[in-house]
């Protein structure tokens, strides 16, 4: 801690979250003093944050006011198909558990480690986006068209957003990998990793709350 | 400050084996249903479980706890605005919707059920009010605003009596069973020649009469020769020119159709849902007076698809086709929906399964029953 007692000196005790990091942009930069005391990007990513919530907010519950409204088959009992989306829940999961080890890593400038974990994160993000295809593909065959009624309008307006939402995380993490081979790459990025990685942990909990209402729900 | 790290990676691994345990929890609660949990406590549990995935992602994965304030302010400022915009949402349009749905299914249910439903499907005023009001808790003022639901219902009891299905014949039977009269068929003629008495009630006196038996054998024979005696009655009112055709069809197997199939959206009494589902009652018998015989059937064989106009407000939802009912069904049902729920038009000549069969084979788009529609100038 005392490495840090420099910019502790000049760094508001709240922007003093991280321990031992000091590429931590919180407060100090060539720039002087920010109002907030806070680094833009993350002070950005969380408002961003709080208006997607808003819009999960409305389409959850546009797909809840339409729920049981079809009045054609398949309904969401027939096709949804829970130890399938149980298991693409796991990787959600476990790809946001690889996210904060891969910002632990670039933290404390381990590189190779960095790179594996974004990679992890990225393959496990794909891996669901493919869960995610082939259950698309499956409702599809099933007859369950994106015009075929209320609910399929609903449901893959809902679940594709949240899949778009996935695969830009996946480009971003990609884009951040090849960028740490491209020039190079060290604690003092660690913030632009972390507004990438609040923006995952986010899509993940998208999904905690898509699991249990749109799909768990349908069951009981 | 390695040991620090390493205290962070343990975390991060604690959390991540808490959620996957929660995750399966989740998951067994589904797959193996507990019964003593019971539906209202496993949705609690299973919310309760969802939030804290929740919060344990966003305050140690994100890194919320601990962080400074402003972040935190941010994020619940947009989750508060979600959440009570979910929950508007929820009270204003879920609530009452299921809950009038589920009664109206629940009654079409306990219809469909069979013998067991005469006369036990009786629904207590508030579920009645419930249904015609859509669930919203409007004072009877208001109510008396809405044009369409409330002018046009008829009484509850309509349908109900109508699927019973042996009250009208057995109504009309009993009677004069009870005092044989060896002169019924001619009766039968006599009202058909006075004009008074429908056709229906005619044609039981006349069946009735003809076999003065025993109440509970007259009860189970009054329906074929009822039948009988029905053609002849028919044919003397025909003959007289002064009898009106209201009868002539199958009024229990079309309330049954109905209360199986419509009500969910149509609602009891044919009212519909302003604004969601247009409703029957009164509006077939228009659609029949301005020349739909052919287009009713054809509605129900092939759907309807497309903005509509009924008595002043618009619809642009999706009627399904309900091919899959047998010809007999949907006549009935027509015949139902337009002289039971509303009053049948002068001239209104009952459908037939023949009305219905020749039509079957018209291979029409849903958009294409639209347009046929829209030649009768109705909207």
């Amino acid at each position: 801690m005392s490495s840090a007692a420099d910019v502790a000196a000049h760094t508001h005790p709240l922007t003093q979250d991280q321990p031992g990091l000091p590429g931590s942009r919180g407060a100090i930069t060539a720039h002087g003093w920010r109002s907030t005391r806070l680094p833009d990007v993350k002070l950005l990513m969380w408002v961003f944050l709080a208006s997607d919530c808003m819009m999960f907010g409305a389409l959850i519950g546009t797909y809840l006011a339409y729920h049981n409204r079809s009045l054609v088959p398949p309904y969401p009992i027939d096709v949804f198909d829970i130890p399938l989306t149980t298991v693409s829940s796991f990787v959600l999961l476990v790809s946001s558990f690889l996210m904060v080890l891969a910002l632990h890593s670039l933290r404390i400038d381990d590189i190779p480690r960095f790179r594996l974990w974004t990679f992890g994160v990225a393959l496990f993000g794909s891996i669901f986006l493919g869960f995610q295809v082939y259950e698309f593909v499956h409702f599809v065959n099933a007859g369950l068209s994106i015009h075929h009624s209320l609910f399929g309008t609903t449901f893959f307006i809902l679940t594709g957003t949240h899949g778009i939402h996935v695969a830009v995380g996946v480009l971003w993490l990609l884009g951040f990998l090849v960028q740490s081979y491209v020039r190079p790459t060290s604690s003092k990025d660690a913030v632009y990793l972390e507004i990438a990685g609040l923006y995952w942990h986010f899509v993940d909990i998208v999904w905690i709350v898509i699991f249990t209402v749109v799909y768990l729900v349908e069951f009981v | 400050m390695a040991k620090n790290h390493n205290g962070a990676v343990g975390t991060y691994i604690l959390i991540v084996l808490i959620l996957g345990v929660v995750t399966y929890m989740e998951f067994a609660i589904v797959e193996y249903p507990q019964a003593w949990l019971g539906q209202t406590m496993t949705l609690v549990v299973l919310a309760a479980l969802s939030v804290l995935k929740f919060l344990l992602v966003v305050m140690f994965f994100m890194h919320l706890k601990g962080d400074d304030r402003m972040y935190s302010g941010f994020f619940s400022s947009g989750m508060v605005i979600a959440l009570a915009t979910f929950i508007a949402m929820t009270a204003m349009f879920i609530l009452p919707r299921t809950m009038a749905y589920g009664e109206a299914r629940a009654r079409a249910e306990s219809i469909e059920g069979g013998g067991a439903a005469h006369g036990e499907a009786h629904v207590p005023p508030e579920v009645e009010e419930l249904i015609t009001t859509d669930g919203r808790s409007r004072s009877a003022a208001e109510r008396a605003d809405v044009p369409a639901p409330t002018d046009r219902s008829v009484p509850i009891e309509a349908p109900q009596a109508a699927n019973d299905a042996s009250t009208y014949e057995v109504e009309g039977a009993a009677g004069p069973a009870q005092t044989p009269t060896p002169a019924g068929a001619e009766q039968a003629a006599g009202a058909g020649v006075a004009g008074e008495e429908t056709a229906a009630e005619a044609a039981a006196e006349g069946g009735a009469g003809a076999t003065p038996e025993t109440e509970a054998e007259g009860e189970l024979q009054a329906e074929p020769e009822a039948a009988e005696a029905e053609e002849t009655a028919a044919d003397d009112a025909e003959e007289v020119g002064a009898g009106e055709a209201a009868a002539d069809w199958d009024r229990a197997l079309g309330a049954q159709v109905y209360n199986a199939n419509c009500v969910g959206c149509h609602q009891a009494a044919g009212q519909g849902i302003p604004g969601a589902f247009p409703p029957l009652a009164g509006h077939a018998a228009d659609v029949y007076a301005a020349g739909g015989q052919e287009y009713l059937p054809q509605v129900l064989l092939f759907g309807l698809t497309g903005a509509i106009q009924v008595e002043g407000m618009t619809y642009n939802g999706f009627m399904p086709a309900w091919a899959q009912l047998s010809d007999d069904e949907i006549a009935n049902v027509l015949n139902h929906v337009i002289a039971e729920l509303g009053d049948a038009p002068s001239g209104f000549v009952p459908f037939t399964a023949d009305d219905v069969a020749a039509h079957r084979d018209d291979g029409l788009a849903a958009g294409d029953v639209h347009s046929i529609r829209a030649e009768l100038g109705l909207d």
